[in-house]
């Protein structure tokens, strides 16, 4: 270590972002504000999803990080009273602006959520399923694109003699997967994840956070999640929000050994509140 | 440093007990370092036979922090600042069983030393006196958590060096000037020598507590005595 090490540091005050990882990104929000109705959950936020890295989204319950997925691909649309001000720039284009494509939007931003959601149809429908919604890829195409997404999400081998079978009756973590074949499915750049293991065991849970280390080198990921071990393990870089606020984004190894807020340093050593 | 306490109280009191097991390791081998020096320089015979007495203390001491320190990271993942201390914790007890040994060394000698040479102290005592001062402030650092000190440790074991340095040419000059001073020379080369070196772990500590406290690393190469003039000018951070 040299001495630069000691002096080269810059102290951001209140929040700024800090080294944040290298990389174009794939989404830039800027000043964004979010709304539930008269509740304002997100103030202010400005960070970036560098393009084929994992971005970790930390923080106690309420303090926006699942709000500020939702935005990335306008779920928040389906529900009254919910609108977002600023800019979150996706591909040179304010998402969040009237007149954007929303359906285009979530083939090419897509999200897996907490609990596994299959459709109540065949493992191969769950799958085909979203495809058809944007393509229209021949019997032949189709077949191999769904082989394609299930080897990837490691659940070819488990699931390839009953492609027919209801998808309700895989477990858990195996209906987890499908979600992430169907999203990865329609090809999207994006992939946001709100916590996606938090309802399944060790085994599963280590299966998917070895799908996140192959996924990135394809799309750009973030993850939401309560679990700081898994943080630590799959995020390049990870934002700690509180109370609607982006306290501090840094390295993964920074967050986590140094980081510079106390706010941060307090909730991940366990001392908050 | 944060102020606020962990929500699980048994975490809380684990990283409590680790740090009662540094202080008590601190106290342990200060007193040891302190007979050590008081058995050479004032010829004192029973504190040259408790300094090494101390010594299966601070190595039980050493192996209970280490038990804790891994039964911690295990069980509690700790992140952060508690991280950096439990490893700090690690490293610093390491050195401080160091120094103990290196105290133990340096009064089992005082035991046969024969001083009747006409050698003079007067270097050895002021190298004790600064050693044994510098474990003090790092030890207290340690408590404090204080990083000025700490760096002030840091800083300060150049003198030691120097004084190190001195001790070697006057040692020498003993042995050129009559051939019988050889045997006590050679003892108290090892004296100071092992001094020294307790100066060299209590910069470690120093180093560790900076670490722990700052999540930032002291320069590699410290500022030197004696050995020359390219690490005179070594980086140091200003005491803020």
């Amino acid at each position: 270590m040299s001495g630069s090490a000691v002096s080269g540091r810059v102290m951001p005050e209140g929040g700024v972002p800090g080294e944040a990882v290298a990389g174009k990104p794939a989404i830039s929000v800027r000043n964004l504000d979010f709304y539930y109705g008269e509740l304002k959950a997100l103030r202010g936020i400005s960070m970036e999803f560098p393009t084929r890295k994992v971005t970790g989204m930390i923080g106690p319950s309420g303090c926006g990080k699942s709000t500020l997925l939702r935005v990335l691909n306008r779920m928040y649309d389906l529900y009254p009273g919910q609108r977002a001000t600023g800019e979150v720039i996706f591909d040179g284009r304010n998402i969040i602006a009237p007149g954007m494509d929303v359906n285009r939007l979530r083939a090419r931003v897509g999200m897996v959520f907490q609990k596994p959601t299959p459709f109540p149809m065949s493992i191969y429908d769950n799958i085909a399923f979203g495809v058809k919604l944007h393509e229209t890829p021949s019997r032949s195409e189709m077949e191999g694109r769904v082989e394609d997404v299930l080897r990837r999400v490691a659940l070819w081998n488990e699931v390839k003699d009953r492609l027919k079978a209801s998808a309700t009756a895989l477990s858990g973590g195996q209906q987890q997967r499908l979600c992430i074949a169907r999203t990865i499915a329609t090809r999207p750049e994006v992939v946001l994840l709100d916590e996606p293991t938090s309802a399944l065991d060790p085994v599963s849970t280590a299966r998917i956070e070895e799908l996140l280390d192959e996924l990135k080198k394809e799309f750009t990921i973030a993850i939401v999640t309560h679990n700081m071990q898994q943080a630590a393990r799959c995020a390049d870089q990870v934002a700690f929000f509180y109370l609607g606020e982006l306290v501090e984004m840094d390295s993964t190894d920074r967050i986590f050994t140094a980081p510079r807020e106390t706010r941060t340093q307090d909730y991940i050593t366990g001392r908050f509140g | 440093m944060t102020e606020a306490t962990h929500t699980v109280k048994s975490y809380e009191q684990e990283l409590e007990r680790l740090r009662g097991m540094m202080a008590r390791m601190g106290g342990l081998v200060e007193r040891q370092t302190a007979q050590a020096v008081k058995a050479v320089v004032e010829g004192d015979e029973e504190a040259a036979i408790e300094a090494p007495d101390l010594d299966p203390e601070v190595d039980e001491l050493e192996r209970e922090a280490e038990a804790l320190a891994i039964r911690i990271l295990a069980l509690r993942s700790p992140m952060a600042i508690d991280l950096r201390e439990i490893v700090a914790a690690l490293k610093i007890t390491g050195d401080l069983e160091r120094i103990g040994d290196y105290a133990a060394s340096i009064a089992r000698r005082a035991l046969k030393l024969d001083m009747d040479g006409g050698i003079s102290l007067i270097g050895l005592r002021s190298m004790g006196r600064l050693v044994q001062d510098n474990l003090r402030r790092a030890i207290d650092a340690l408590a404090a958590r204080d990083r000025d000190q700490a760096i002030a440790v840091w800083q300060a074991d150049t003198a030691v060096d120097e004084l190190y340095t001195a001790m070697f040419r006057e040692l020498m000059t003993y042995m050129m000037e009559d051939p019988r001073n050889i045997g006590s020379c050679i003892h108290l080369l090892f004296v100071a020598k092992n001094l020294e070196r307790i100066g060299d772990h209590t910069t470690n500590i120093a180093e560790r507590i900076y670490y722990a406290v700052t999540g930032e690393m002291l320069p590699a190469v410290r500022p030197r005595g004696g050995l020359g003039p390219q690490y005179a000018s070594a980086t140091v951070p200003d005491a803020r």
